[in-house]
C-alpha cells in the first residue's frame, strides 16, 4: 500500500432542520458576532430566517448579513464582506449557499483572522494556523466546498483565479440540511450533481494519492450519486433523493480535498475561466472524455466502480471500464444536461483560444493528479472532442 | 543526517544544478519564456535561491538574499529539495501533506515541473561533484 494522509476538519451534521443549530454550532466554537455569507436569492427566499433565529437565540446577537456574493466570486466581493466584518468586529462565519458563497466566507476568513494582504495568503498551505470559526451549509449538492481545504476567488482586475489551499481553510462545521435544497431548480441540481460525480470518479483513480479512506468514500458516494441524482433532478421534493445527493457530495469532497482531482477538472477550470460557463456542467460536458482518456491506464479501478455499482455482471477490466463511462454517459442524456462544449454556448474554438484553454488546463493543479500524463497535443484532442 | 552540512554546501549544489539547467536550452528556454521569478526557501540547514527568468533571455541564479521580488515562493526541507531532484518526491503527496508550501500562483510555477524534469539525471552527478553521497534520506 502507497503511503497516504488522510484528515478531514470538519465535523458534519446531517437531518432536517439541522440548519436551525448553526447558532448552537457558533456558541460552542466561541463565536458571539457572526458574519452571515449568502446569496441575495436565498435572501428574498426566506431560506435565512431560521438560521439567523437560531444565531440570535444562541449568541444574543444579531448576525451581520452579508448576500452580495456573486455566482462566481472575487476579490471586491471579498474586500466588502471582510470591511463590515472588521467593522462589526465579527469573530465568527456563517456560510449559507453554494461554492461560491462558501468560497468567499473562507477567503473572508483569512483576511478577518490575519489582516494584512490577502495575496501574501495566496499558495497552498501558507495558512498555518486555524482562522475564526467556520459554520458551512450547503445549499446545493455538488461542490463540497463545506469540507474542502480549498477556496477559488477571481481578480477581475487581473483576469485570473486565486487559490487557497489550506487544511486550516475547511469550515469546522458542515451543516447538510436537505429541506434546504428542495428548491433547487431542476438543471441546476442535476449540474452540481454531476460535480460531485466526477469528485468521486476522478479521485477513485488519482495518481499516487488516493487511499483506502478515500477509495471507500468516493464509492459509497458514487452508489448514492448514481441511485439519487436522477429522482432528486426529477422530483426535487423527493427529501430521501434530496438528503442522499448532499450527503454524498459532501463525502465526494471529503475524498477529493484529500487525494485531488483530475484531467476533467483542470479542463473544466480553463474553460470556466475563460468562457464563464457553469462548473458543474463543464465537468459533466468534459467527463466521458476525460475518463476515456484516461481508460488505458484506469480500468482496473473504473472497473471497480462499475462492479460496485452493480453496472456489470462479469467481462474484462476494460470491458467493464467501458460500461463505467457508457453508464456516465448515459446519467449525463438522463439529467438532460449538455454534451458538447458547444451545446454550453462556447462559440466556435480558434486554434487561439484553443492553445489560451490548453496552456491553462496544463498549469492547473488538478492535472498534477491525473493518473496518465497528458501533453499539450492530448489536451487539445480533447477539447476537440467535446466541441 | 542531513544530506548537506551547511548552508554553504546546499547554497554550492543548487546554484551548480540551475547553473546547469540554465546552460540546457531545451530546458532553459520554457523556464525563460514563463518570465517567472522564484525563490526557494529551504531549512534544515536553512537557504535560499532565486531564480530570475524574467528578462526572458537570460537566467539570474542567486544565493542567499536577492533584491528581486518572487512571484512564487516554495518553501521545504532541504531533505525534500534533495529527494525532489533525485525524482523521489512525489509533488501532489508532498503538496497535501504539507511539506511543501507554495506562495503565490502556484499553477504558474507547477505547470514547469514537465520542463525540469530532465534535471533528475543531471542532479546525482553535481551531488558527487560536490563530494556528497547521491543516496536518499
Amino acid at each position: 500500500m502507497n503511503p497516504f494522509v488522510f484528515h478531514t476538519p470538519t465535523r458534519v451534521y446531517f437531518g432536517e432542520e439541522s440548519a436551525t443549530s448553526c447558532g448552537d454550532f457558533i456558541l460552542e466554537l466561541g463565536g458571539s458576532r457572526v458574519l452571515l455569507v449568502s446569496d441575495a436569492f436565498l435572501e428574498k427566499s426566506g431560506m435565512l430566517a431560521p438560521i439567523i433565529e437560531s444565531i440570535i437565540a444562541a449568541t444574543g446577537n444579531p448576525p451581520l448579513i452579508f448576500t452580495d456574493v456573486p455566482p462566481d466570486s472575487d476579490i471586491s466581493c471579498v474586500n466588502r464582506a471582510s470591511e463590515l466584518a472588521r467593522a462589526n468586529q465579527c469573530n465568527a462565519l456563517v456560510a449559507v449557499g453554494g461554492g461560491s458563497v462558501i468560497d468567499t466566507a473562507k477567503v473572508v476568513n483569512i483576511c478577518l483572522t490575519f489582516g494584512g494582504e490577502l495575496m501574501d495568503y495566496q499558495g497552498l498551505n501558507i495558512i498555518d494556523r486555524p482562522l475564526l470559526p467556520l459554520v458551512a451549509v450547503p445549499t446545493t449538492a455538488g461542490t463540497g466546498a463545506e469540507v474542502s481545504f480549498v477556496a477559488m476567488v477571481k481578480d477581475h482586475d487581473e483576469g485570473k483565479k486565486l487559490m487557497f489551499g489550506s487544511p486550516f481553510l475547511a469550515p469546522n462545521v458542515a451543516v447538510l440540511d436537505p429541506l434546504l435544497i428542495v428548491s433547487l431548480p431542476a438543471r441546476l441540481t442535476a449540474a452540481t450533481g454531476i460535480d460531485a460525480v466526477t469528485h468521486g470518479i476522478e479521485c477513485f483513480v488519482a495518481s499516487g494519492t488516493n487511499s483506502v479512506f478515500t477509495n471507500a468514500i468516493c464509492l459509497e458516494a458514487l452508489r448514492l450519486l448514481f441511485e439519487f441524482l436522477p429522482q432528486a433532478t426529477v422530483d426535487g421534493t423527493n427529501l430521501e433523493a434530496r438528503g442522499a445527493t448532499l450527503a454524498a457530495s459532501c463525502m465526494a469532497g471529503v475524498a477529493f480535498t484529500n487525494s485531488g482531482v483530475g484531467i476533467t477538472h483542470a479542463l473544466a477550470h480553463s474553460v470556466g475561466a475563460k468562457y464563464a460557463t457553469h462548473h458543474g456542467m463543464t465537468n459533466g460536458v468534459l467527463l466521458p472524455h476525460g475518463m476515456r482518456f484516461n481508460l488505458a491506464t484506469t480500468a482496473p479501478q473504473y472497473a471497480r466502480i462499475a462492479r460496485f455499482l452493480n453496472f456489470t455482471s462479469g467481462g474484462s477490466d476494460a470491458e467493464q471500464a467501458q460500461i463505467l463511462v457508457d453508464r456516465v454517459e448515459n446519467l449525463l442524456k438522463e439529467l438532460k444536461l449538455p454534451r458538447t462544449l458547444r451545446e454550453l454556448g462556447i462559440p466556435e474554438l480558434t486554434a487561439d483560444n484553443l492553445k489560451e484553454l490548453v496552456d491553462m488546463a496544463s498549469s492547473d493543479p488538478a492535472i498534477m493528479f491525473n493518473p496518465k500524463e497528458a501533453s499539450d497535443d492530448d489536451l487539445l484532442q480533447l477539447l476537440k472532442g467535446a466541441y | 543526517m542531513a544530506v548537506f552540512a551547511d548552508t554553504d554546501e546546499l547554497h554550492h549544489v543548487m546554484v551548480d544544478l540551475w547553473t546547469a539547467i540554465q546552460s540546457d536550452a531545451e530546458m532553459a528556454a520554457p523556464l525563460l519564456s514563463s518570465r517567472l521569478i522564484v525563490t526557494f526557501h529551504y531549512r534544515e540547514p536553512d537557504g535560499r535561491l532565486t531564480v530570475d527568468c524574467s528578462d526572458g533571455r537570460e537566467m539570474v541564479i542567486t544565493a542567499g538574499e536577492c533584491e528581486r521580488k518572487p512571484v512564487v515562493e516554495m518553501f521545504m526541507k532541504s531533505s525534500v529539495a534533495h529527494e525532489f531532484w533525485m525524482g523521489k518526491v512525489n509533488v501532489p503527496m508532498a503538496l497535501i501533506q504539507g511539506k511543501i508550501v507554495a506562495k503565490g500562483p502556484v499553477n504558474k510555477a507547477l505547470a514547469l515541473l514537465p520542463a525540469i524534469k530532465p534535471a533528475y539525471g543531471i542532479y546525482p552527478s553535481i551531488i558527487e561533484k560536490n563530494g556528497l553521497k547521491v543516496s536518499t534520506t
